[in-house]
């Protein structure tokens, strides 16, 4: 006897997918499409203090921030720090993943050891990299200069070039994990007959690597890719707690610097005009990374 | 028979005790920004104190940050959410002020003056727009601290001109230590280090007596100037610090000297705790200044409670933290740090025996000496300008430092800036 299907008739479907789209949706609405409204009526009133009210200032927040080196400034480092940690996050990820991919004694412990440093809270790295950085006690100073890289204690944080190259390093350090894990998930997709005719072809690691693993991984990048740029766009914490944006607006991202135009210097409405527009670049951004990076379908 | 006789005594008991209206009790919620775990605990033993002694009253404390504190506090006035005692200092009430209708406590002060008499200074900068807008709680000043042998040793007095201190900090710099540990992060504590050495060249005033700005002027140019030669004496990661980075540099003997308000707690407890070889002093001052200042100002409690019940509360509260006996204890939740701010306060028993200030005595009365030579930038002579606030906010005097010392701007041109900026702040 064959089982009854849980709702017989396309009325009776489409009613339980409505009513599993209602609630999402709603959520959605609600924490989403709320909010940005109410950032875009308040990028257009000139409102000082949060919770205070403002005139209709038209587009002149809009102008005035526009019109400003120091949003061009922090859009600037934004795409540094983006772009910085693709690039490493990419490279220690994948190394790991290959690593990972591989069979040897130990792997099961390596892939649990390895997202230590992802479930860390933000808190704790920071004070860990704080420590270890410090050049009055900490313990990598010392060490470069033991093995002759520096002669003397240097600062990690001491100039705008050096704080985001560590900022960038310790996020890295904190995310790649995660990023490995996905290309592990990725890697191990790949059908192994493949490697093993492309063997039997004679290709060797490097080949196999070119001609398989890389093309095969796109997918999974792409995604990794597009989730990446927008996450790292959109980190505040680690930056906060280690810089603050600085030194001298060294490591002023975007997000550092619309939280300081709200509530240090007090200007709501810029500050919402600012995200609005950091909003609108990063929808932007996402929908050129999915349309140039998606398999294209091949012309029959 | 007998059992049955208790159960119904115990019923009525029972009946009688529960008819009775339970005991209303207001509660009353603290924001301070007095963080190190130490500071919260002797907060709380006052306020359970308080609490046992008040049991219609109950308070709480939610310690907080001064790098959030200036965002936090308009967005829980704005949500409904705020303290209802809320510890500040001058230029932050300034900002309260502007953010929400406070209302003014000149009448509580009246009364608190009668009992424990104010000194008039640590008044003043809350007094303004015809009110008064917070109670003064303690005193703090700017000091420079130093290790007396490792000045003995290097054959090196202490210094008191500008000349004399950068020689010293040179000298001092070696074998890993540093000779002067001063910030560079754009925070509250690089304002105050940075006015402590404007002050000492007779830039004092940001604002002329009719509130415009003169900020962008030469002795504030020269002050810049000197801080970027002897920042290059300062430590490598300063750029970063705040007051706790400095003590910790001063304590491990990395930082021959600082400029802070106390060393003394962390001094005692990390840095070895030898009294005799801890030395404190004015900050230097320019070679054509004839005497030192520093920067100092009174904290004090705003009451931003609307709440008839809560208001008269938090003023008990604040009143019985200002008793002589309560106050020594409050005072010394850092001892050698906060000073008194009221007359019977000073010659609290309490403050005076605490065991770390019996062993720092001469610091903590060269401390009291400094604060008397004290300004606060905004609060100067005789004025009080509210336009301070936002620029306090943005931490302006701090942002113009890091474009001298670590993006190495010219001097006049970052001063210039900076006056542009403190422009901007205050439309």
């Amino acid at each position: 006897m064959a089982s009854k299907p849980i709702s017989s008739g396309r009325g009776g479907d489409g009613r339980i997918a409505f009513l599993l789209l209602v609630v999402p949706l709603g959520l959605l609405a609600a924490t989403l499409i709320v909010p940005m409204v109410s950032a875009i009526t308040i990028s257009l009133r000139d409102i000082r203090v949060i919770g205070s009210d403002g005139p209709f200032a038209g587009l002149d927040n809009y102008a005035r921030v526009l019109g400003d080196g120091t949003f061009w400034h922090a859009l600037g480092i934004s795409v540094v720090w983006v772009v910085g940690n693709a690039v490493v996050q990419t490279i220690l990820a994948l190394t790991a993943a290959l690593v990972l991919n591989e069979k040897f004694p130990g792997v099961r412990v390596a892939r649990v050891w390895i997202i230590l440093t992802w479930i860390i809270p933000t808190v704790v790295v920071v004070i860990i990299w704080r420590w270890l950085l410090s050049p009055s006690g900490g313990m990598v100073n010392p060490l470069l200069i033991q093995l002759g890289i520096i002669d003397r204690p240097m600062g990690f944080f001491a100039s705008g070039p050096a704080a985001m190259t560590s900022l960038i390093l310790i996020n890295s350090w904190r995310w790649f994990p995660f990023v490995a894990i996905m290309l592990l998930a990725g890697l191990q997709r790949i059908p192994n007959d493949i490697y093993e005719a492309a063997a039997v072809d004679g290709a060797g690691a490097i080949a196999r690597f070119r001609a398989i693993t890389w093309p095969l991984l796109q997918p999974t990048l792409l995604v990794l890719t597009v989730m990446g740029t927008l996450l790292s766009f959109n980190v505040f914490d680690i930056i906060w707690l280690l810089t603050a944006g600085g030194p001298a607006g060294g490591t002023e991202t975007l997000p550092v610097l619309i939280y300081e135009t709200a509530f240090k210097a007090y200007r709501m409405g810029d500050a919402a005009a600012m995200s609005v527009v950091a909003s609108v670049l990063m929808i932007g951004l996402a929908l050129v990374l999915l349309d140039r990076l998606a398999p294209k379908e091949t012309a029959r | 028979m007998r059992f049955k006789g208790h159960a119904l005594a115990g019923a009525l008991a029972l009946t009688v005790f529960g008819a009775l209206p339970a005991l209303a009790v207001t509660d009353v919620k603290i924001w301070h920004m007095e963080q190190p775990p130490h500071r919260v605990q002797r907060v709380q033993e006052l306020i359970d104190a308080f609490n046992a002694a008040n049991p219609d009253i109950k308070v709480s404390q939610e310690p907080q940050s001064w790098g959030e504190v200036y965002a936090k506090v308009p967005a829980a006035m704005a949500a409904g959410n705020a303290p209802d005692i809320l510890f500040a200092i001058p230029d932050f009430t300034t900002v309260i002020r502007k953010a929400g209708q406070l209302d003014s406590v000149a009448d509580f002060v009246k009364e608190l003056d009668a009992q424990h008499h104010f000194i008039p200074a640590t008044v003043e900068p809350y007094s303004y727009d015809g009110g008064v807008w917070a109670v003064p709680l303690y005193n703090m000043s700017l000091n420079f601290w130093y290790h007396k042998k490792m000045f003995a040793d290097a054959g090196i007095a202490v210094p008191t001109t500008w000349s004399e201190w950068k020689a010293a900090a040179e000298k001092l710099s070696k074998d890993g230590v540093v000779g002067v540990g001063l910030p560079a992060n754009k925070q509250l504590y690089t304002d105050q280090t940075t006015y402590a050495v404007m002050v000492n060249n007779g830039a004092s005033e940001l604002f002329n007596a009719d509130g415009t700005l003169r900020f962008d002027n030469p002795k504030t140019v020269e002050s810049y100037a000197f801080y970027k030669d002897l920042y290059k004496f300062s430590s490598p990661d300063a750029a970063n610090w705040t007051w706790g980075e400095a003590e910790a540099c001063f304590a491990s003997e990395t930082c021959a000297s600082i400029l802070q308000f106390s060393v003394i707690s962390t001094y005692d407890q990390q840095g070895g705790g030898d009294a005799a070889d801890l030395g404190v002093a004015a900050v230097p001052h320019a070679d054509g200044e004839k005497n030192s200042s520093t920067i100092a100002y009174s904290n004090a409690a705003i009451i931003l409670a609307k709440d008839a019940a809560k208001r008269d509360a938090a003023k008990k509260f604040i009143a019985f933290l200002l008793e002589p006996e309560n106050y020594g204890k409050f005072l010394n939740m850092e001892p050698g740090l906060f000073l008194p701010v009221t007359t019977d306060g000073a010659k609290s028993e309490t403050f005076w025996s605490d065991p770390l200030v019996v062993k720092y005595k001469p610091q903590v009365e060269q401390m009291i000496a400094n604060s008397h030579a004290g300004m606060l930038f905004g609060f100067t002579g005789g004025h009080v300008f509210p336009a301070i606030g936002p620029i306090s906010a943005q931490n302006i005097l701090a942002e113009t430092l890091q474009k001298v010392v670590i993006s190495g701007e010219d001097p006049a041109a970052a001063v210039k800036a900076g006056q542009a900026q403190m422009i901007e702040a205050t439309k």
